[in-house]
């Protein structure tokens, strides 16, 4: 079959020509419909309970992303100075023109309200700053009220004094780029000596969008540039280079066209498809077209040859292809969309790739002239002396061979440190340290956080259990009364209820009839009365189920605030008891003692109803639900790290065991950082099924390809090392496990296995013709140069990543370079060491004649 | 002028008879006198029982119900009203009560039966919610006519079209409105409020009027608050004119002892 293959290639090369720019041109004309994605919470299935229930919370509670406008004054007095508050005026001002952003939702100074006492027995509500101070005194005053009201007192304006901040809403975070841009615009025109910077996560990820399609734009290209130029500085040789780079090309270009024609979104591994799968794609071809020009004599038929060369590699590079594509194909078990869409198309890149070098190659050669061929031979000769790589790698031989057990005892002294080494691996990652830290979101982040309570959201949800049905008795009571009615010739069948029914909305119901909002005739005098009794008995049944009014309940959550502050985990709570305390503060009083709860539900009630006779009547709405069955406690942390959101989530888990909720209440956590948590574990305890599973299937293939379990195993001790070197290596330097990392397991197993093979099937052929030492020898001249070419050329393809913006780019290059260099070395030296002890040699010198 | 309001409402219009004008009136000013007077000084006195239906961008609803008392000392000058809460229970008794001095602040108070409270409201910003509705405080109680620079835009269809700005454009969130007052009965049918972008961003339009004892009265009116995506409908029913109020019920005694005979139907 595979002589079918490239004989067809060879016939057909113009037909193989046409098919492949064809192929590439289609998919290439899909790539401008591309669309980034850069949002975390994608990371997570649409229907997965943790994001469905998020997305609850926040239509519920109306929280919208937010993006952190901050100033910072470092003087004595800080920011609340004339100059300082008219700029930080003149910037909210300017931002609520801007378009995109939730206007009546944005938080500043000058947005929002204040509530005092005017003389004694006198309320004022007015806006908290409506016009900029233009004095000191005046300055000083409004910190005076700020410190009155513990909603904005730390998130407004910092507990120093010295930084204020604005909270711009946007309609959707696509958009925060943009609005950002826009707000650095106003920010340079303001006439301002303070520190301006600009937060939030729906900035960092649009930010990060903007900045990956560029990075896409620029490393691509760039790894191919390298590795052109490595491959010319090895061959010298144009066809010897333009061949496998054509085939890398198309793979690329195939790929990621199929990937956005499919309709799926770029997300932050996918825009790394086309740097993985180039230095990839290159290999198997430089494998053939070195093969060629070794074999090819002046005058032969080169088809002839290609057929006889394309026989002998076809079956390990097979093996190779389907072994590195197990790798990246494992990353489907994973339960995380981006990275099950990243696994699958490098899968199939590789396949791809694998396809084109059989089918392009020999066309590709087919269609050279005399003096191509001749070109190239030269060059391979060249080769043949082998350069600085022929002069050092029989010495490394030498030193596996003959400090065998030096090699031995270094390497499981390695392996030991390493093991301990993942034993330390910490599990974090925040999307705000995917910029540099010295990014300007990176410094925001930073100093915003340092002053304030923390931009950071975890909201905490309190509600009573959907469903609580009516009980019977209430039901059979109400329905009597419509049956009465009914005998009285009132027809109110309508209103009937079940167990079931929502009392909240058979209210207005009764309320829309009683005020004849769908009908045209006013109720009649008969029937309201019978509508207000069955009106005042829901009513009761109502006030039991609003929750969040009862004192009691509001004092649990108070309790639990001031627990979550003491822990210095969390920056600040805000929740409802803050409110009602305040407004009933300045309805009292006006003095500290009266910062309390009101004794009675109504109470409660009433001093809310005051609260929404402000400007802001819907910012209620963020703590509460219209009805009270809900409320929203939210948690400002001062980090993004999953590490820091997991132990507020213990502290509460561990609060609440001790201290039961009220009112058989139930809780569940939503925000950004949750999430990011609940992605985080799925992806860990995913990683390790895939790469088990991958491990497996290797193994299981190389004892088939070698038919030995000896040299199955063997040829799974440099992945082996290298994943656990790798890994423990994470471990010690203290680097997070983040996506990034989790990902480049799987890519591990997929390219270390490739050196063994090679290095394995090589030692095999030579064995079986030569003693144990001297094939170990000669391991070291064209094949140990081959290998060595190869790690080279695949770690330099990634090296353009080290110049990346962006951190996760810089994580993948530096580790696929040690990856590279680990599993080459460990190939070149743990593998002669153990294949040069005696026993083993006698051992693997049986298992070859046996399997001959 | 002012735009509908609570009373506009609960209207009390002049005697239409005399509003029906025979020829268009020609003076913006004239014609925002009027409107208010037919919005907000219907009959001696008044009384309607009200409710607010409150729907937020999610399509959730918050009840408001109550019964509003109002006696004016002359008509177009000084004004008692009260507003008595009924709904939702958490609320019931809870009552305001305003003197309005046109051309001056008004005086308001508030008593809060849960917390056993009465308290004076500062005179200050009036456009804010009124309870938590679309509705401002001012749109209920009136927005007084000199507040605003009027101008009469259009007289040809059955509406006057007026574009007011504010005198002090910073005691306002708009930059100007415009209104649509019936010719036939003065009463504003539609206005529409315009931010500095000069965009709309909220509305009132009268869904509903009917005569009652010769006054033309706003029944149904909604306000949208387009920003936000809310809106507020506010109805009225068993509204009367003419009921001989009494002054003395108007008084701070009221606040914990509700006058119950002029409260029920």
């Amino acid at each position: 079959m595979k002589q079918t293959i490239t004989r067809f290639a060879l016939e057909h090369s113009r037909t193989v020509y046409a098919v492949v720019l064809l192929v590439t041109l289609a998919c290439m004309a899909m790539i401008p419909f591309l669309t980034i994605d850069t949002d975390p919470e994608n990371m997570l299935r649409e229907d997965d309970p943790a994001r469905v229930f998020h997305n609850r919370v926040k239509q519920q509670f109306t929280m919208h992303d937010m993006i952190v406008v901050g100033a910072v004054n470092n003087s004595e007095q800080g920011i609340y100075n004339p100059t300082s508050l008219q700029a930080l005026h003149q910037l909210s001002k300017g931002i609520l023109e801007l378009d995109g952003i939730v206007r009546s939702d944005q938080m500043s100074l000058d947005t929002v309200d204040n509530i005092t006492q005017e003389g004694p027995g006198v309320i004022r509500f007015e806006w908290l700053m409506q016009d900029a101070p233009t004095t000191q005194q005046q300055s000083e005053q409004l910190r005076d009220a700020v410190n009155r009201l513990p909603m904005l007192a730390n998130t407004l304006v910092s507990g120093d004094g010295k930084a204020a901040a604005i909270y711009v809403p946007v309609e959707s975070k696509d958009e925060s780029y943009r609005i950002a841009e826009e707000i650095r615009g106003i920010i340079s025109s303001l006439q301002s000596q303070d520190d301006f910077h600009i937060t939030g996560l729906p900035v960092a990820e649009d930010q990060f969008g903007v900045e990956m399609f560029i990075q896409m734009g620029i490393s691509a290209p760039l790894a191919g540039l390298a590795i052109f130029m490595l491959m010319w500085m090895f061959f010298r040789s144009i066809p010897l280079v333009v061949g496998p780079m054509v085939v890398a090309m198309a793979t690329v270009l195939i790929t990621m066209g199929l990937l956005i024609g499919m309709g799926f979104t770029v997300h932050i591994m996918s825009s790394m498809i086309a740097i993985f799968l180039m230095p990839i794609a290159v290999v198997d071809s430089t494998h053939i077209l070195s093969e060629f020009a070794d074999r090819f004599r002046p005058g032969e038929d080169p088809k002839k040859v290609i057929i006889k060369v394309l026989d002998h590699l076809f079956t390990p590079m097979l093996y190779t292809t389907i072994t590195s594509a197990i790798g990246f194909l494992s990353l489907m078990l994973t339960p995380i969309p981006p990275v099950r869409i990243f696994g699958a198309f490098i899968g199939f890149g590789i396949f791809l790739a694998f396809v084109l070098t059989i089918v392009y190659i020999p066309a590709y050669i087919s269609r050279m002239k005399p003096e191509s061929l001749e070109s190239m031979q030269d060059a391979i000769h060249r080769l043949e002396g082998g350069g600085r790589l022929g002069r050092w790698l029989p010495k490394v031989g030498r030193m596996a061979t003959g400090g065998r057990y030096a090699v031995l005892l270094v390497s499981l002294t390695l392996f030991a440190v390493s093991v301990v080494g993942i034993t330390k691996i910490q599990i974090n990652d925040n999307p705000v340290n995917w910029f540099k830290a010295d990014h300007e979101i990176r410094v925001a982040d930073r100093v915003l956080n340092d002053h304030f309570a923390g931009t950071y959201d975890a909201w905490l949800v309190l509600e009573r259990p959907s469903g609580s049905a009516s009980s019977k008795a209430f039901v059979d009571q109400y329905n009597k009364v419509i049956s009465e009615a009914g005998k009285q010739g009132i027809d109110l069948i309508p209103l009937q209820i079940t167990d079931e029914t929502n009392l909240y909305e058979m209210a207005t119901a009764i309320d829309d009839r009683l005020f004849s909002s769908s009908g045209l005739l006013e109720a009649g005098d008969e029937e309201i009365v019978w509508l207000e009794e069955l009106l005042v008995l829901v009513e009761v049944q109502l006030e039991q189920s609003r929750v969040f009014q009862s004192p009691e309940v509001l004092s649990w959550i108070s309790d639990l605030q001031d627990y979550l502050l003491s822990s210095d985990l969390v920056g600040k709570v805000n929740a409802l008891p803050d409110v009602v305390r305040t407004v009933n503060r300045e309805l009292q009083s006006g003095n500290d003692k009266d910062f309390r709860l009101p004794v009675t539900a109504n109470g409660v009630a009433q001093a809310l109803l005051q609260y929404q006779s402000s400007h802001r009547p819907q910012d209620l709405w963020h703590f509460v639900t219209p009805d009270y069955t809900s409320s929203l406690v939210w948690l400002q942390l001062t980090s993004g790290d999953n590490q820091h959101m997991t132990q507020v989530v213990e502290l509460v888990d561990n609060y609440i065991a001790r201290n039961p909720l009220p009112a058989g209440l139930e809780y569940g956590w939503a925000g950004k950082a949750y999430l990011n948590v609940i992605w985080q574990d799925a992806m860990v305890s995913g990683m390790v099924d895939s790469l088990l599973s991958s491990f497996a299937v290797v193994f299981v293939m190389m004892v088939l390809l070698f038919r030995s379990v000896k040299f199955g195993l063997l040829a799974m001790l440099p992945l082996t090392f290298t994943i656990t070197f790798i890994y423990g290596l994470i471990g010690w330097i203290g680097k997070d496990y983040d996506m990034p990392i989790a990902v480049l397991s799987a890519l591990t197993l997929g390219l270390s296995v490739d050196f063994a093979i090679h290095f394995l099937q090589r030692y095999r052929e030579l064995r079986k013709e030569k003693e144990n030492e001297v094939a170990l020898a000669e391991m070291f001249e064209e094949p140990g140069r081959a290998i060595t070419r190869n790690a080279i050329v695949i770690a330099v393809g990634f090296t353009p990543l080290l110049f990346a913006p962006l951190v996760p780019y810089i994580t993948v290059g530096i580790f696929l370079a040690s990856i590279m260099a680990a599993s080459a070395l460990v190939t070149l030296l743990l593998l002669p060491a153990i294949l040069s002890s005696r026993v083993s040699g006698q051992v693997s010198g049986q298992a070859l004649r046996s399997a001959s | 002028m002012k735009v509908l309001s609570l009373f506009a409402a609960a209207a009390l219009a002049v005697s239409s008879f005399q509003m029906v004008q025979a020829a268009d009136l020609t003076s913006a000013d004239e014609i925002v006198k009027q409107a208010n007077i037919a919005s907000y000084y219907a009959g001696k006195d008044g009384r309607a029982e009200a409710r607010m239906k409150i729907i937020d961008a999610q399509g959730r609803n918050q009840l408001r119900q109550f019964t509003i008392l109002r006696r004016s000392r002359k008509p177009g000058g000084e004004q008692d009203l009260m507003v008595f809460f009924s709904r939702p229970s958490d609320v019931r008794n809870t009552v305001f009560r305003v003197v309005r001095h046109p051309g001056a602040d008004d005086d308001r108070w508030l008593y809060l039966p849960g917390l056993d409270l009465v308290k004076r409201i500062s005179a200050g910003d009036k456009r804010t919610s009124f309870v938590g509705s679309d509705f401002f405080y001012e749109d209920v109680s009136g927005r007084n006519p000199s507040e605003d620079n009027h101008k009469l835009l259009e007289t040809a269809g059955e509406y006057y079209v007026l574009e007011s700005k504010p005198v002090d454009p910073k005691s306002v969130e708009f930059v100007s409105y415009k209104s649509w007052i019936s010719k036939a009965t003065l009463l504003p049918m539609k206005v529409e409020y315009t931010d500095s972008r000069g965009k709309i961003y909220r509305t009132m339009e009268v869904v509903k009027v009917d005569t009652i004892q010769g006054h033309p009265t706003v029944l149904q009116a909604q306000i949208s608050n387009l920003e936000r995506g809310s809106k507020t409908l506010m109805q009225m029913r068993g509204v009367k004119y003419d009921i001989g109020l009494p002054q003395d019920i108007f008084g701070e005694r009221s606040l914990r002892k509700p006058p119950q005979q002029w409260l029920k139907k």
